[in-house]
């Protein structure tokens, strides 16, 4: 009988059928323990819808994608070739040298937005919103929207209320990760123009072979309301080391040399509208700072 | 760090490394590798920052993995050939092998990925260890075998003369410059290997002495990056003005000491009816003089705009031991009338 059954079986729904009988497996992790992986590349956002699909059913083939992609590969590629004639990183040495300000992020345009990533507490289930446009002249962006720091009714979460925006990670021929080298800098310059709201700045570094997946290094940014614009100016010695929000007790300067991106969070508890309007990001050379690390660094538990 | 456990950890280096040099079995010569890669590994993470345990994690891995061919390439020859002798190696590939490991353990292109990034992660003290020291014991092993595959040699050396300049050229970074100076610098080591091993013993001295002054020019800077050294002008004007000649040595410019091996082995590899190699190599030097000239530019040649804060570098003494670095420059610049010695010595 039970041979009947297999022969009847095609052989797509075959593999199907042990596809899912993987998928079934029990986790050996505790409940408590919520499962996350620990590869980067395979988070999938909370809020997302789960991706029911077989690996073969995700294939998506599109041939002048495909040729588009190509040229646009080896257009980068070429690039990355050519740039090292120049200098290193494409801009030759004396402006390396000469060099103390370097704006990174600026919004001209609708193709600037593109470089950002919004999320908020929605995708936990959340209430709060957060929308980024191009302010008006389009010199600026704006960032607007509304928190709310009702948690979600999922029975596990305490505390909510969060928006944040991040900078996507530049990416440099093939999808490759490219980092900022701001080691020639030593302050970060933002020209912003907010609604009195505390912000915290996050930097993310490059955490693949050292430190844990979301270690961030993090400051405040006190905006002041009214009409006026802001001059911002963060000394990289402030920035500290949190890990998933918590500040560790570890802490150590943050190496310029390898900066993935930067983010925006709100967090402040209070409920109610926002807005944040930033003109641009930059960084520049301070010479009249020379503090290398602004928080003591001590010994825990030294030998008596 | 602890005195006690710098000590043991710097005993361990002088032990791992006398260890294979005293080896004629591969097994001891495979102990002294491993004892040198866990001797160094406390010293390169010293720091607990994450960049630091970063450099010691690579560096592990990449050594792990030349100690594990190593030793799996010599059970192989112990195998084909029934003996563990360093020295009379006969079967190709276990040959191959053990210099493909040899290499990974040295640095040597296309096995150099791990180089940068980990001379990137660690203070100038430990990279300068890295460089010298670490590189004794796998060369000492490279230069007993009796190697046959001559094409194989050729290409590693050509390729990291290759990748030593063209990676040199994009960096910043002056710890990264130096790892790929010293992917170039074995290249040409490699390149002569095979006909004339005292020639690459020369090779791997002079080279040892340059990166030593260059380690220690940029210790006393306390300089990570180019711009860093840009303000040396007024705190080291004597340094700041040896320093072109310290690089220019690295570049293999006549009439400094860095020319002597470069001389010598092109001259070998013309003999041995190697014109093309030998071009080759010549023209990829160029392009890392274009990066140690670049060094040059920014330090000495140019007076940065940026002055210091404050008077305190004038002030203040430092605190540095200058000797090594006042002995170590003068053989980097002055030893080439050496040449006719070290032709008749070296080239038998």
């Amino acid at each position: 009988m039970s041979l009947q059954k297999m022969t009847r079986l095609r052989p797509v729904r075959l593999l199907s059928s042990i596809h899912q009988q993987q998928l079934l497996l029990p986790s050996t992790t505790a409940l408590s323990v919520p499962r996350r992986s620990v590869i980067q590349g395979e988070y999938r956002r909370p809020g997302q819808p789960r991706e029911n699909k077989l690996p073969w059913q995700k294939i998506n083939f599109d041939f002048s994608k495909g040729l588009q992609g190509i040229k646009k590969h080896f257009a980068l590629l070429k690039k990355e070739f050519f740039d090292r004639w120049v200098g290193p990183q494409g801009k030759p040495i004396l402006e390396h040298m000469l060099e103390q300000n370097r704006v990174i992020w600026e919004f001209r345009g609708p193709e600037c937005l593109e470089q950002w990533t919004l999320s908020s507490d929605r995708e936990i289930g959340g209430q709060s919103e957060i929308y980024l446009k191009l302010g008006k002249n389009t010199n600026t962006c704006f960032l607007y929207g509304t928190l709310s720091s009702v948690p979600p009714r999922d029975g596990e979460t305490r505390y909510s209320g969060y928006c944040t925006m991040r900078s996507k990670q530049p990416l440099a021929a093939f999808d490759r990760k490219e980092h900022y080298d701001w080691t020639s800098f030593n302050t970060l310059h933002l020209r912003v123009r907010g609604d009195g709201r505390p912000w915290m700045i996050n930097l993310a570094a490059e955490t693949y072979f050292s430190h844990q997946k979301d270690d961030i290094y993090s400051y405040f940014l006190y905006t002041r309301g009214g009409p006026y614009w802001q001059d911002v100016k963060i000394p990289f010695s402030k920035f500290f080391l949190t890990h998933r929000g918590r500040i560790q007790d570890d802490q150590h300067p943050v190496w310029l040399d390898k900066v993935n991106t930067i983010g925006f969070t709100l967090g402040d508890k209070a409920d109610g509208p926002f807005q944040l309007e930033i003109d641009f990001i930059g960084v520049c050379k301070d010479y009249a700072h020379t503090e290398e690390f602004a928080y003591e660094v001590y010994k825990r538990n030294p030998e008596v | 760090m602890n005195p006690y456990i710098l000590s043991i950890l710097l005993f361990g280096l002088g032990l791992g490394t006398m260890t294979t040099f005293a080896s004629s079995h591969w097994l001891l010569a495979w102990m002294g590798l491993e004892i040198n890669t866990l001797a160094i590994i406390p010293l390169m993470a010293q720091h607990h920052h994450p960049r630091a345990v970063e450099a010691a994690t690579k560096y592990f891995l990449a050594q792990a993995a030349a100690a594990a061919m190593l030793l799996f390439a010599s059970t192989t020859n112990a195998w084909l050939t029934g003996q563990w002798d360093i020295q009379q190696m006969t079967h190709p590939f276990p040959i191959t092998m053990i210099t493909l490991a040899l290499a990974l353990k040295v640095g040597l292109a296309p096995l150099h990925a791990w180089l940068p990034e980990v001379l990137q992660g660690l203070d100038l003290t430990t990279g300068l260890i890295l460089s010298t020291w670490q590189k004794l014991a796998p060369f000492s092993l490279l230069l007993q075998m009796q190697t046959s595959n001559s094409t194989m040699l050729i290409l590693l050396g050509l390729a990291s003369t290759l990748v030593g300049g063209w990676g040199g050229l994009d960096q910043t970074q002056l710890r990264k410059i130096l790892a790929y100076s010293s992917i170039a610098h074995l290249g040409w080591m490699i390149l002569v290997m095979q006909f004339s091993p005292s020639l690459s013993l020369l090779a791997l001295m002079t080279y040892f002495i340059m990166t030593f002054s260059a380690f220690l020019v940029f210790k006393l800077n306390k300089a990570t990056n180019i711009n860093s050294l840009a303000s040396s002008w007024a705190k080291m004007p004597v340094i700041t003005s040896l320093t072109p000649l310290i690089l220019l040595s690295l570049g293999g410019l006549p009439p400094l000491t860095g020319f002597l091996p470069k001389w010598l082995i092109l001259q070998e590899l013309t003999k041995q009816a190697l014109p093309l190699t030998a071009t080759l190599a010549a023209l990829t030097a160029l392009l890392s003089l274009y990066f140690y000239l670049r060094l040059c530019y920014a330090m000495t040649l140019t007076m940065s705009p940026n002055n210091l804060v404050g008077t305190a570098p004038w002030r203040l003494p430092s605190f540095q031991l200058t000797l090594p670095l006042a002995t170590t420059t003068t053989m980097t610049i002055l030893l080439l009338p050496l040449a006719p010695a070290a032709m008749t010595l070296m080239t038998i």
